[in-house]
């Protein structure tokens, strides 16, 4: 009789199914995923129990950081493009065609109007040296930059809605660090006040809400 | 475990056989760094964003027949001060300046005693909100006014949690306002008391 060996399963599964889900997912995630321009600024935002979240598009964004600098920012190039172009001939900035158009793609700036062409020319790692903040007077309207550009980003983005490259008007969002004192903030809500914008959001991490139960999650 | 059969049964004799190679790849740890990549696109996308908390800001210029009175025993004034501090005081009249820090023991407990104080002086008041379909409904509450003044001490933070507060306890009616010369001094000497004067006050609002 010959000795009986068990037999050894070898359970196997076939891989390549899931394999195919995985790679499918990964390509739907990798290319919704929106590629961020950096910003200039590290800016750590102070947490409340809010769960609206930031909408995906159409945010105008000023970020104060806890030095008190502004900084600027909008979404869309094409308003970027438009409200450049703007500024460019109305200010004579003498920027070229192409630097207009890296304007349009990058992200936050903190640097006076007169700066923009120097902010361009320079590296990222660099720029945060010329970056002094966008400057605010809080004493005429007219003459602050921050509500010149505010006003202007929302006409352009208007002008662009109008001609249908962009669907939305822009969400007015303030970014402070929680370390800010809050006179740099003051002077960012009074332009905004005196700009007739008196609707705005701010950015917040979330934080968990002392009145829900602990079981009905969070 | 993906099969792995590279050993066919040794050369027992016999005729030739053209060895037959297995195609079969083990496709494991591509799956496992596919789900790797999945679970970071994901958490970095959905994760990421970031919370947003809406504000509304009084308008620049307020006419003087607008101004709506409001009653003083009503009102709780918000000083918010450095080092995580916030003084606060009831009306106007021989306001007494307390402070607290913005614990859940400290602010919170503060607005509620208020707001207890509130029902009980003036009871409950009709009032109607929207619901989540758009219509008015006829609610009753209790309510009270926060104002609320960062002093130039206070950092960014110290706003957004009295804002918050004002969200965790259910306060209705809130505004932030500049703080006063008469207040910081307040501040600096309690015992003084606060001098306000309402007719200063709206005139300096409506200039």
């Amino acid at each position: 009789m010959p000795k009986h060996k068990p037999k050894r399963s070898h359970p196997t599964i076939d891989m390549t199914a899931m394999c195919d889900v995985a790679f499918l997912l990964l390509t739907f995630f990798m290319l919704t995923a929106k590629m961020k321009p950096q910003d200039t600024v590290v800016v750590d935002t102070p947490s409340s129990i809010s769960e609206t979240k930031l909408p995906d598009a159409g945010t105008l964004t000023i970020m104060v950081d806890k030095d008190g600098r502004t900084f600027f920012d909008m979404a869309g190039s094409h308003t970027r493009q438009s409200l450049i172009n703007d500024f460019n001939t109305r200010f004579s900035m003498g920027l070229t065609q192409e630097e207009t158009v890296k304007f349009a793609n990058s992200g936050s700036f903190g640097v006076p109007r007169s700066q923009i062409k120097k902010w361009l020319a320079m590296p990222n790692a660099e720029r945060d040296k010329i970056s002094t903040g966008i400057p605010i007077d809080t004493a005429d309207v007219n003459k602050s930059e921050l509500a010149d550009w505010i006003h202007n980003a929302r006409l352009a983005q208007f002008r662009m809605k109008n001609e249908g490259k962009v669907k939305e008007d822009y969400v007015m969002v303030v970014k402070a660090d929680k370390d800010t004192p809050y006179p740099a903030i003051q002077k960012v809500i009074n332009t905004l006040v005196d700009i007739n914008v008196n609707k705005f959001n701010l950015i917040t991490n979330s934080e968990g809400d002392p009145n829900k139960k602990p079981e009905g999650g969070k | 475990m993906a099969e792995m059969q590279v050993k066919e049964s040794g050369g027992g004799g016999g005729k030739k056989r053209a060895k037959k190679m297995s195609t079969r790849v083990d496709l494991t740890p591509m799956v496992d760094l596919g789900f790797l990549l999945i679970t970071f696109f994901m958490l970095t996308t959905t994760l990421a964003k970031p919370q947003i908390m809406a504000l509304v800001m009084p308008e620049k210029d307020i006419k003087k027949e607008d101004i709506e009175p409001v009653k003083e025993s009503k009102v709780l004034t918000l000083l918010l001060g450095d080092n995580d501090k916030v003084y606060w005081y009831e009306g106007i009249t021989d306001a007494k300046l307390d402070s607290t820090d913005y614990s859940a023991e400290g602010l919170r407990k503060v607005l509620l005693n208020k707001m207890d104080k509130v029902k009980g002086q003036w009871g409950l008041e009709d009032y109607t909100k929207k619901n989540k379909e758009g219509v008015e409904e006829e609610l009753k509450g209790s309510f009270m006014n926060v104002i609320i003044k960062p002093m130039k001490e206070s950092r960014y933070k110290n706003v957004v949690d009295a804002l918050d507060e004002m969200s965790i306890s259910k306060v209705r009616y809130y505004v932030i306002l500049d703080v006063s010369k008469l207040e910081e001094d307040f501040v600096k000497n309690p015992a003084a008391g606060l001098k306000f004067n309402v007719d200063d006050q709206v005139e300096a609002a409506t200039k």
